[in-house]
């Protein structure tokens, strides 16, 4: 579903952050990107969801070239759902209405039905369906961007670290959700994610990202078990 | 009802017209106008090339209305390009472009003397016919510019200017043209203030660059910020309560005995202070926006 091929990016006139990264993510996977601050990783993914222009190469979804469509249009027309990491509620907006929000273009009845089912699949959400988004805890923040991200029916969900300043219970429901729509709803996940032992055991396979190149590429479960891996990236104890 | 107070209460309303196309832009959709005069004056000058030219007035409003549209559209432009806070100075910037021009170029529009002798509407009625005929026109035209901000505002169209206000990137995320959106709010609310330009040129019967100076924008700042920003009643009333406090400051100056600089000096006094007083004590004005409660 999203095939990006030697992608050189970087913000203004300043240099590559991303220095000729290939990549890919099929559906019904997730994908996570891992390494260390500074390496790429939100960039690679504001490049793909279309903030960011490439300088050099190519982001295709579907076989569609994509890489000079901005966000809104990716959102529209090629099915595509991003959940930044922060901001992203409409504090002063209620929690239905922030989920009424990410159903643009459809229909009346559809919304309501869209949004039933949302409230549904998220009991937590539907308690609270009147209180504004800026009286929720983070994780139920969380929980309600990629809901209203769910609410436009994307095939292909780009996450920017859903982890951010949550508790570990917290994280653990946010990944269990994550892993649930991908379960049920066959999406295409990609995700950026700091907390890399909680974002691989959910994923698929990941890339690991250093000074703007991938530095390592493997299934999920490799990587978790890989003592070097661990070292360099997952913050285990130094090598002797 | 005395003449004054008929007076008072026309120019109220037009200036009603103008703080709800200034609370459209910037109460709702965060956009930082301090060029508002600019859209005011394409309706004045609209109604001013018309009398030049020997044309009916409702052709000069279309043409005010034309030439707010384009420039409506020029601003929302500018905007794209550039980050909110310059684009506050840009729009400044060219309001006062609009004012030099008509200041200095004496083949239009007459330069710094202006266009006299517009017609004005209802002159034929006899007493105070003629200025309770303007105000009702002027208090029904209010009325419906508010009934169209209030639909606009409790739409899914207002809700999506207020992601745009709020969380720009956001509602980019979400799939949302911010460009085409900040287009149709800036038309809108530009024919607005069109409209209330065209009607005060023919009220005054004048049209002039002295009309356009900036500080006649910080005064419909001034309506905005105490009326209650994003709140389309705070505005109507801010103008009223501001326009009639300007309105007063003439029998104050008389009753202390000032020299005539005291007028104007206190008019600047009032909106100055008024703005930061209400920044200051009171930011969300004297009726807040209400949020949320649309939908369940």
């Amino acid at each position: 579903m999203i095939e990006v091929q030697d992608i050189r990016a970087g913000y203004g006139d300043g240099p590559d952050i991303l220095g000729g990264i290939s990549m890919h993510a099929h559906a019904r996977e997730i994908v996570t990107i891992l390494g260390p601050n500074g390496c790429g990783k939100s960039t690679l993914l504001k490049t793909v969801a279309g903030f960011v222009t490439p300088r050099a190469g190519t982001v295709r979804i579907d076989g569609q070239h994509a890489e000079a469509v901005p966000i809104h249009e990716k959102v529209r027309h090629h099915g595509v759902g991003y959940v930044p990491q922060t901001d992203n509620v409409f504090r002063t907006m209620s929690v239905a209405e922030n989920l009424l929000m990410g159903a643009r273009d459809l229909d009346r009845q559809t919304r309501e039905e869209r949004l039933d089912a949302v409230m549904a699949q998220y009991p937590s959400l539907a308690n609270k369906r009147r209180r504004k988004a800026s009286a929720l805890s983070g994780g139920e923040r969380q929980i309600l961007s990629l809901a209203r991200a769910l609410m436009a029916g994307p095939r292909i969900l780009l996450l920017d670290e859903p982890s951010a300043g949550l508790s570990p219970a917290m994280m653990h429901d946010v990944f269990d959700a994550i892993a649930r729509i991908r379960d049920e709803q066959d999406m295409c996940i990609l995700m950026v994610e700091q907390n890399a032992f909680e974002g691989l055991s959910i994923s698929d396979r990941a890339y690991v990202l250093n000074l703007g190149k991938v530095a390592l590429t493997a299934q999920a479960q490799a990587l978790l078990n890989d003592p070097a891996m661990e070292r360099l990236y997952l913050g285990g104890a130094p090598a002797e | 009802m005395s003449e004054f107070l008929i007076h008072v209460a026309a120019v109220s309303c037009l200036y009603g017209i103008l703080a709800l196309a200034l609370n459209l832009q910037m109460g709702f959709s965060g956009l930082v106008n301090f060029g508002l005069i600019a859209l005011f004056g394409c309706g004045t000058y609209g109604a001013a090339f018309a009398h030049l030219w020997g044309w009916p007035p409702l052709a000069g409003l279309a043409l005010g209305l034309i030439f707010a549209a384009l420039m409506g559209l020029f601003f929302a432009r500018l905007g794209a390009r550039m980050s909110e806070d310059y684009w506050g100075i840009a729009t400044l910037s060219l309001a006062e472009i609009m004012r030099l021009v008509f200041t200095n170029e004496q083949a239009l529009a007459g330069g710094a003397q202006g266009v006299s002798g517009l017609p004005v509407s209802f002159a034929g009625l006899a007493g105070q016919g003629a200025g309770l005929s303007r105000l009702a026109l002027y208090a029904a035209l209010l009325a419906a510019a508010f009934v169209l901000c209030q639909r606009i505002t409790r739409s899914g169209f207002g809700m999506a200017l207020k992601m745009m206000r709020e969380e720009p990137q956001l509602a980019r995320a979400l799939g949302y043209d911010l460009g085409r959106m900040r287009a149709i709010v800036m038309v809108i609310s530009s024919l607005m203030a069109a409209v209330a330009g065209f009607l005060y040129a023919h009220y005054l019967s004048f049209v002039g660059p002295e009309q356009l100076m900036s500080h006649e924008t910080f005064l419909i700042w001034s309506m905005v910020i105490i009326g209650g920003i994003a709140n389309n009643w705070g505005v109507v009333a801010g103008a009223f309560l501001m326009q009639f406090a300007l309105a007063y400051v003439p029998f104050v100056k008389d009753w202390l005995d000032m020299p005539s600089d005291f007028v104007a000096a206190t008019r600047l006094v009032i909106v100055g202070g008024g703005i930061l007083a209400f920044l200051i004590w009171r930011p969300k004005g004297l009726f807040p926006e209400r949020i949320g409660g649309s939908h369940g």
